[in-house]
């Protein structure tokens, strides 16, 4: 008699299944583990989200302009990298601009700071767009009360309906003193709100006059091209026929801004925090697993005299990890986008994309097994030998 | 035909002052189809003795062969497989998996070994009905007595029906009564099935059922007559 031959007739993967299922298994019995280490993948996931969240609806409120002015194309001050006016520029562009092949409309747009007196006597700043009717290439947009037709009015101006209180009880045809002239209220938009002042919109006439703003004088011009035209061939002819300016599509301008804030301000800011909640939830799971290992470690010994490999432990203690990052990421994912609904508001709308529920699942798989090395580590070294002693 | 042939087996833990020899040059035959016992008071080195034949633990020198297979020649990574086609373990706090039934238990080693869930849980069954625990298939590890779950313990043992069943003190957790039914529950599986069957134990009360016993004191066999505790 000899031993028995020793072939895996399973293979790899029936190994792999077997493992995974007493993986499972010593989950679910230790139920205290396992719901404390859910919960701190759940709080990694919801403390990362919600600063996501609230990072990508910041970003948003910067580039909400650009996105929704109507324009596929933005000729701006050269190097400008923010939604800031910089040296206005001259009529000289805009009649260029118009006689570019491919363009459809060329509008001109003010962008200036004005400040509302209210009843009280107080002041707030508002950020005063000078669009033009009736193309309305700038804006308003989202406009919830009266209507955008109506600032072909005389001093008519639509302003942020969430800022209403602030501006001291706004109504509807109210009348109040911007930067001096007496408006009348025409509309209110709901949720423009930049990082600075909200958004407050006037014919461009009446907007030159509030900002100061020679009559022959722009911020930006706003071009809208043919149908079926390239937008990028339009961009490049503009740019050729006006070089003293910057001609820049509305996706580039956008982009620009948002990486221009995520370098200079947002960036590290965000990133830290976003750090930290995967710091925590890297080091409950870690802490947890390896609790666990230690709690279980006469199993561990036990499966490694009967035969199993330290292949076979590493596919038992990974699959749990990915569980662990599954659920964990599933109630997260669930609870950071019901708080992000909750605390929607016009002042700030936290913004889930998509891709962040195919991302935060990844992500929180290479965290949970990250984390499961420090629990491994010490199976792996286990001699099988312990359990008789 | 011998099942277990260790020659000149030692064991030496930790280096130079702290240097401790738990075996010294042990010879030891066990023919296939033995019931050995392996006594000793407690620091004897029975327990290393069954860990080195077990593969669990390996000698600091020596030869071992387990059914003529040097098996003190293989690598380490080739010893998990070795183990879990040729040896079966029953240990003293009987060490089952607590998170799964008696009959998962049971059904593990053949898992692993590539057998069919179906198939297994059928071998598990009969095991489990074997050892006289058909009643018993669902319960935890926590709902069974310590004799109980010593039996199945006897059942994982012998699930991959391996030649060789190695038992550390498996009465040592156990009343008297218990102790007993699970060492004549061993001598029987050993009559049936052939397989051959080392129990380290220091449980006289269990000697008369050993076809030998094997004493061991300070790491070195100090008698090994056939049959000293009938």
């Amino acid at each position: 008699m000899s031993l028995p031959e020793r072939t895996q007739r399973s293979g790899r993967g029936g190994r792999l299944r077997v493992m995974l299922s007493v993986g499972l298994y010593m989950m679910f019995h230790d139920k205290a583990k396992l719901v404390g280490t859910v919960v701190g993948v759940v709080f990694a996931v919801v403390l990362a989200v919600q600063q996501l969240s609230i990072l990508f609806g910041l970003l948003d409120k910067n580039v909400m302009f650009i996105d929704n002015a109507g324009a596929d194309i933005w000729i701006v001050p050269p190097g400008t990298d923010k939604l800031q006016p910089g040296s206005p520029m001259g009529n000289g562009v805009l009649d260029r601009a118009r006689a570019t092949e491919g363009v459809e409309i060329a509008e001109p747009l003010v962008f200036g700071g004005a400040s509302l007196k209210k009843p009280s006597g107080g002041v707030e700043g508002v950020t005063l767009i000078g669009t033009t009717y009736p193309s309305f290439l700038g804006g308003p947009w989202n406009v919830v009360a009266g209507s955008r037709d109506a600032l072909a009015q005389p001093d008519t101006v639509v302003f942020e309906d969430s800022e209403r209180e602030k501006y001291g009880s706004l109504d509807l045809d109210s009348v109040r003193e911007l930067s001096g002239r007496r408006v009348r209220v025409g509309g209110f938009t709901w949720g423009l709100l930049p990082f600075g002042p909200a958004y407050a919109f006037a014919e461009l006439g009446l907007a030159r006059e509030i900002t100061g703003t020679p009559s022959d004088k722009m911020s930006f011009v706003l071009v809208k091209v043919r149908g079926g035209a390239d937008v990028e061939a339009v961009r490049a002819r503009l740019s050729e026929r006006i070089p003293e300016q910057s001609a820049i599509t509305r996706q580039a301008y956008s982009r620009t801004v948002v990486l221009t804030l995520l370098r200079d301000q947002l960036g590290a800011s965000f990133a830290t925090s976003t750090a930290f909640g995967l710091i925590i939830g890297f080091v409950i799971v870690a802490l947890s697993m390896f609790s666990s290992v230690l709690d279980n470690l006469r199993e561990f010994g036990t499966l490694k005299a009967i035969g199993c490999t330290n292949w076979d432990l590493t596919f038992l203690i990974f699959g749990q990890a990915i569980v662990y990052a599954l659920a964990g990421s599933l109630i997260g994912l669930g609870l950071a986008t019901s708080a992000a609904e909750g605390i929607r508001g016009p002042k700030l709308v936290p913004i889930v994309p998509h891709l962040v529920f195919a991302i935060v699942p990844v992500t929180m798989i290479v965290v949970c097994l990250a984390a499961s090395t420090l629990a491994l580590s010490r199976i792996r070294k286990l001699e099988p030998g312990m359990v008789f002693r | 035909m011998i099942a277990v042939q260790a020659r000149g087996v030692s064991k030496v833990f930790g280096e130079g002052a702290l240097a401790f020899q738990a075996l010294a040059e042990i010879d030891l035959e066990v023919p296939r189809g033995e019931l050995l016992m392996l006594a000793g008071p407690s620091g004897s080195g029975k327990t290393t003795l069954l860990s080195i034949i077990g593969c669990v633990l390996s000698a600091t020198s020596g030869a071992l062969e387990l059914f003529g297979e040097d098996v003190t020649r293989l690598k380490a990574k080739e010893l998990p497989a070795l183990r879990l086609s040729s040896i079966g373990f029953v240990f003293q706090g009987h060490n089952l998996i607590a998170s799964l039934s008696a009959v998962d238990n049971v059904a593990l080693t053949l898992r692993m070994q590539g057998v069919a869930v179906s198939k297994a849980t059928a071998r598990a069954k009969e095991l489990l009905d074997r050892v006289g625990l058909a009643g018993k298939l669902s319960s935890m590890p926590n709902e069974l007595s310590g004799g109980q779950r010593q039996r199945v313990a006897i059942a994982r043992a012998l699930a991959g029906s391996p030649p060789l069943l190695l038992a550390d003190e498996p009465t040592a957790a156990l009343d008297a009564k218990s102790g007993l039914v699970v060492t004549e529950l061993l001598k029987e599986l050993n009559r049936e099935s052939g397989v051959t069957v080392i129990v380290v134990t220091h449980d006289n009360r269990i000697f008369h059922l050993a076809d030998r016993i094997v004493h061991l004191a300070d790491g070195r066999i100090v008698d090994g007559n056939p049959h000293e505790g009938t």
